[in-house]
């Protein structure tokens, strides 16, 4: 199963950087979020246990069958929120861009050249 | 120590200066009352170095390093002390007269005051390292001296230049000096006099030599690196009178005779510092004869000076360094007199031009006075100080008849260009130009006191020189030497070649209107050297800036690229390694690989839909399939949030798809999908490289990954006995890894407020406060309709989705989501759902408000609802539950229980606070960006 997750997380690494490279901004910004949830993947793909039941323990500090790796859990829970975060600032970015440069093409927007 | 507060008073001086609203005259008075107090107090440290010796003060600053602050007070630190306290008495007062505007004083006197402080540290300095420190402080101060006058095109030039050969310099200086601590054993100047004989026989001597010469040679101005400073004459004359021709420009040669000892007495030494020396003392001496500007010709006559330091300390036993010594301060006296008076002259006529100037003796009769006293001393006449110093250079060059002849005949030209200063200035009658007389401008009566000052000094110790200046002059020595003002043997070689000099002296000035009017040829000057170097770094800029292209998918590609190549050589380092096989043990497992599939192929559209609302919604779909694996893994925590956030997500795109423009949109779409078939390759062929070194990063991880007896399983114990709850991810995130989620709140908010700021800025030109229209947003909202509002922003404001059924469903929504929230922060602990859960169903609850309602009315009824404060609010309460451990005496964000208080079978513990926290910021956050969203105002296009 941790083999399937590392493998997923390569093909939609690769999707990811596919979008980013998209001339229209919006897509672009999509093939970001697609980047942050594929190392999601491989959070779950290096956890530690093939867990059965969720980590909660019980009054007695025992768990009735194999636990899901509890630490991979709380660094996928950071990485969302702040996944979230970044993806709103930078769609935030392109509304207020497209609106100053009149367009959604990055090509277009090259204040840049030297 | 004592001159620990010589040196921090001026800057202390400086701060409180710059606040000053007083009169220009006041304010050069403290300053100069100031600098007199100095000057006394480094006086009465004068018989304590004479009769102990060198003593030092020694603060550990950053011992790895061997950077210590150290004050190292010897007779020759002792000297420039005072020169520089003394010579500055006079010229902060003359500056209190020099400017009219009391501000400018201030500025101008603060900076004056700093400079003061950072040479007053240089000299003082017993270690390298601060000594460097100083030496860069006075180049910079000096930039912003040179520069005072910012809208002058020619001073800022005439600024950078030095900034740039002085830093320059200053960077050879700071290599030459650690090279020097590095073969010495120590960064601290007293040990490194000890060890001269260590330094000198060292294999990196030569380097070392060489480097703190340039560094030297820039500072003081010595050929080849003297081209700054008659562009530094810019700066107001207060300025130039006292850095750059008593005390910066002085630097280089107290850094070298400060080294002497250690370094000194080789044949590099000898060789290099008396060839450059004289070469500098006959060129300034030249050139400065031609000169128009009078504060040219003082800068050149101040390098040739330099130059005769610079050869004197040369001299191999020490010879010259009484010569040199005495020069320094008869010349620091009559340069910093004349420079003055040349400000005065500026100041009253206008000009500086010195075939324009004439017969000033009549309208400044005491400037006069003074000028010529202090020509007398620079041409070296009895029975001034100028003389003396003179004499002792004649002295000590008798070794070399070439060296003789050409000091010689640079003292004549100095006698020249003294008597022209005097004559042609206030004397001769003046010359009208074009029919323009000179307009003169009435001085305040107190400007000459300064220069004044400064000659009758240079008449006092003239007479007065064996009793005056002997004590000063010993210490800096270490051995008893007398100075008189006739040789006690009468008449000597050296007298005998003075006068000659004078004679000479007199009769090039006589002869001046004969080759003034020459015509030579225009040598390239360092100036122009200089310039062309700039240009050509910053064409070389210019065309390395060709290579921009400006499109950012270009440097996608490139950064891509480089990321492909540099994965790639650490893969090949790793193969290769097992993989594990692929199999689906149990139900869970199938499902899991069907919902990844899912989530891989409604990528993949996402990928292949043109439209944006469709990708947007695959998207979507994807992330739903994700947060399904979460709940199979069994992480039922991060599935809650994942389904939110994707939510939340979704929502967002559409929302911003919204408030994008439909043509640009629909343009987007038809134009930019087709691309061309060499771009596609090229994008899918990065892609599939990165896919696949991802995919073999992954699998090697996999590989890797922590047995069973990880972390993860101490987590697992540790979680009920030192948190008290059962739900171990909550425990690790409110506990275990506290700090990463207070962060992680922090960036959240700082993201939801950067959005803010991007999506709603007031028009510009209203001067409402942005927070007070949020109270009342229905009375001052105006929505002008203007030319430039895109037809389509009306759904935003008047939103269309506002029937009755979606209003109703609004309407229960948001309690509901409240009740929910406080659940799940209650039992945060027990059962699936926390902080952020909760903090991320709030903010869903407020984002269907506005969409429902629109931003107007969703402001007007919900007026308990701010949320940049919400995000304060939060952030806040975090960091006071993280704080409250160290009130109970134990550390920062440990787990605390409050009390032992149940309520409703809830503990009130930090975990409890924290929870609260992250809910309040998350919901904050959240708050914010969908405000900022459906804000009808937003940036003007440019």
């Amino acid at each position: 199963m941790n083999t399937l997750f590392a493998l997923a997380t390569g093909l939609m690494f690769g999707m990811g950087i596919f979008q980013l490279l998209r001339r229209d901004l919006i897509k672009s910004a999509m093939g970001f979020y697609i980047l942050f949830t594929s190392i999601n993947f491989l959070f779950l793909a290096v956890g530690a246990y093939d867990g059965v039941i969720a980590p909660y323990v019980d009054a007695n500090n025992q768990t009735s069958s194999q636990p899901s790796d509890p630490l991979v859990q709380a660094l996928i829970l950071t990485a969302i929120v702040i996944s979230f975060g970044s993806y709103a600032l930078l769609l935030g970015l392109i509304a207020v861009s497209s609106r100053r440069f009149r367009t959604l093409d990055s090509d277009r927007i090259d204040q840049l050249k030297g | 120590m004592v001159l620990v507060l010589v040196i921090l008073l001026p800057f202390l001086l400086a701060v409180l200066v710059s606040f000053a609203r007083m009169r220009a005259s006041t304010v050069g008075t403290i300053s100069a009352l100031a600098m007199l107090t100095l000057f006394i107090i480094s006086l009465l440290q004068l018989s304590s170095v004479t009769v102990l010796g060198a003593s030092s003060l020694n603060i550990p600053w950053i011992p790895e390093i061997g950077l210590t602050l150290s004050i190292y007070v010897d007779g020759l630190a002792l000297l420039f002390v005072l020169l520089i306290t003394g010579i500055g008495v006079a010229v902060m007062f003359y500056a209190g007269q020099y400017f009219e505007d009391g501000r400018t004083a201030a500025r101008f006197l603060a900076l004056l005051l700093a400079f003061t402080g950072s040479m007053l540290a240089l000299v003082l300095a017993g270690n390298v390292l601060t000594l460097f420190i100083a030496w860069e402080a006075t180049s910079i101060i000096s930039f912003l001296l040179i520069g005072f006058y910012g809208g002058d095109s020619a001073a800022r030039r005439g600024a950078s230049q030095a900034l740039v050969i002085t830093g320059g310099g200053g960077l050879a200086l700071l290599v030459g000096l650690l090279l020097m601590g590095s073969a010495g054993g120590s960064l601290q100047i007293a040990d490194l006099l000890a060890n001269g004989d260590v330094l000198r026989a060292h294999p990196w001597y030569t380097a070392m030599v060489i480097l703190i010469l340039i560094g030297c040679f820039s500072k003081s101005a010595q050929f080849p690196l003297h081209f700054w400073l008659p562009g530094a004459m810019s700066a107001p004359t207060p300025a130039s009178a006292f850095l750059h021709s008593a005390t910066m420009v002085k630097a280089g040669i107290y850094l070298l005779a400060r080294l002497s000892p250690a370094l000194g007495d080789t044949l590099l030494w000898t060789t290099v510092l008396p060839v450059f020396g004289i070469i500098t003392l006959l060129m300034g001496a030249v050139l400065a004869l031609r000169q128009r500007d009078l504060k040219a010709i003082l800068a050149y006559s101040t390098i040739s000076q330099l130059g005769a330091f610079v050869a004197l300390i040369g001299l191999p036993n020490g010879e010259g360094l009484k010569a040199a010594f005495v020069g320094i301060l008869a010349h620091g006296l009559y340069k910093c007199a004349l420079f003055l008076i040349a400000g005065a002259i500026d100041h009253a006529t206008g000009t500086r031009d010195i075939l324009l100037l004439g017969g000033l003796r009549r309208s400044m009769p005491g400037f006069a006075l003074v000028t010529l006293f202090a020509g007398l001393s620079m041409a070296g006449v009895p029975p001034l100080f100028g003389f003396v110093a003179k004499e002792l250079l004649i002295e000590a060059a008798e070794i070399d008849p070439l060296a003789l002849i050409i000091v010689v005949l640079s003292a004549a030209f100095t006698v020249t260009v003294a008597l022209r200063l005097f004559w042609d200035v206030f004397v001769r009658p003046g010359a009208p130009h074009d029919g323009v007389e000179l307009h003169l401008h009435k001085l305040p009566r107190l400007m000459v006191i300064g220069p004044a000052l400064l000659a009758v000094t240079s008449v006092v110790t003239g007479i007065g020189v064996g009793p005056l200046i002997t004590p000063l002059i010993e210490p800096a020595l270490g051995k008893p030497t007398s100075l008189y003002l006739f040789p006690p043997g009468g008449i000597n070689l050296a007298f005998v070649l003075s006068m000659t000099a004078l004679a000479v002296g007199i009769a090039v000035f006589l002869t001046r209107g004969w080759w003034l009017a020459w015509r030579l040829p225009t040598l390239t000057s360092g100036t122009q050297i200089y310039a062309g170097i700039i240009r050509a770094v910053e064409g070389l800029g210019d065309l390395l800036l060709t290579s921009q292209g400006g499109k950012i998918r270009y440097y996608l590609t490139a950064i891509l690229t480089a990321v492909v190549l540099l994965l790639t050589i650490a893969i090949v380092r790793i193969l290769p390694f097992e993989i594990q096989a692929i199999e689906l043990k149990n139900a869970s497992d199938v499902l899991k690989a069907v919902l990844l599939g899912l989530a891989l192929v409604s990528t993949g559209a996402s990928i292949l839909f043109e439209r944006h609302l469709l990708a947007a919604l695959s998207l979507g779909v994807a992330g739903y399939a994700i947060g399904g694996i979460f709940l199979l893994e069994p992480a039922p925590d991060v599935a809650l949030v994942q389904f939110l956030v994707e939510t939340l997500a979704t929502v967002l795109i559409i929302l911003i798809l919204a408030r994008t423009s439909p043509e640009e949109r629909q343009q987007a779409i038809s134009k930019l999908w087709g691309q061309t078939r060499w771009g596609l390759m090229r994008d899918l062929t990065i892609a599939t490289a990165l896919g696949c070194a991802m995919t073999i990063f992954a699998l090697a991880a996999v590989n890797s990954r922590p047995t069973p007896n990880s972390i993860a399983g101490w987590h697992l114990e540790n979680a009920l006995p030192q948190v008290g709850v059962n739900d171990v991810v909550a425990a690790i995130v409110t506990d275990f890894r506290g700090t990463d989620t207070l962060i992680e709140i922090t960036v959240f908010g700082i993201a939801s407020l950067g959005v803010l700021t991007l999506l709603a800025r007031p028009k510009p030109g209203k001067v409402t406060r942005f927070r007070l229209r949020l109270r009342h947003p229905v009375r001052s909202m105006q929505i002008e309709p203007s030319g430039e509002t895109e037809p389509d922003l009306p759904m935003i404001y008047r939103s269309r989705f506002a029937d009755p059924v979606t209003q109703l469903a609004a309407l229960l929504v948001l309690p509901f989501s409240f009740v929910i929230a406080l659940a799940h922060i209650a039992y945060a602990g027990v059962a699936p759902g926390d902080g952020f859960t909760a903090g991320a169903i709030i903010g869903l609850g407020i984002t269907l408000w506005f969409v429902v309602f629109g931003y107007q009315e969703t402001k007007a009824r919900l007026r308990w609802l701010h949320p940049t404060s919400l995000i304060g609010a939060g952030i806040s309460v975090a960091l006071i539950n993280a704080a409250l451990p160290l009130v109970f005496g134990r550390e920062f964000l440990a787990f605390t229980q409050v009390a032992d208080i149940y309520v409703a079978d809830i503990k009130i513990a930090s975990t409890l606070l924290f929870e609260v926290g992250i809910c309040l910021t998350v919901f904050g956050g959240v708050s914010t960006i969908m405000e900022a969203i459906s804000h009808p105002q937003e940036a003007e296009p440019l």
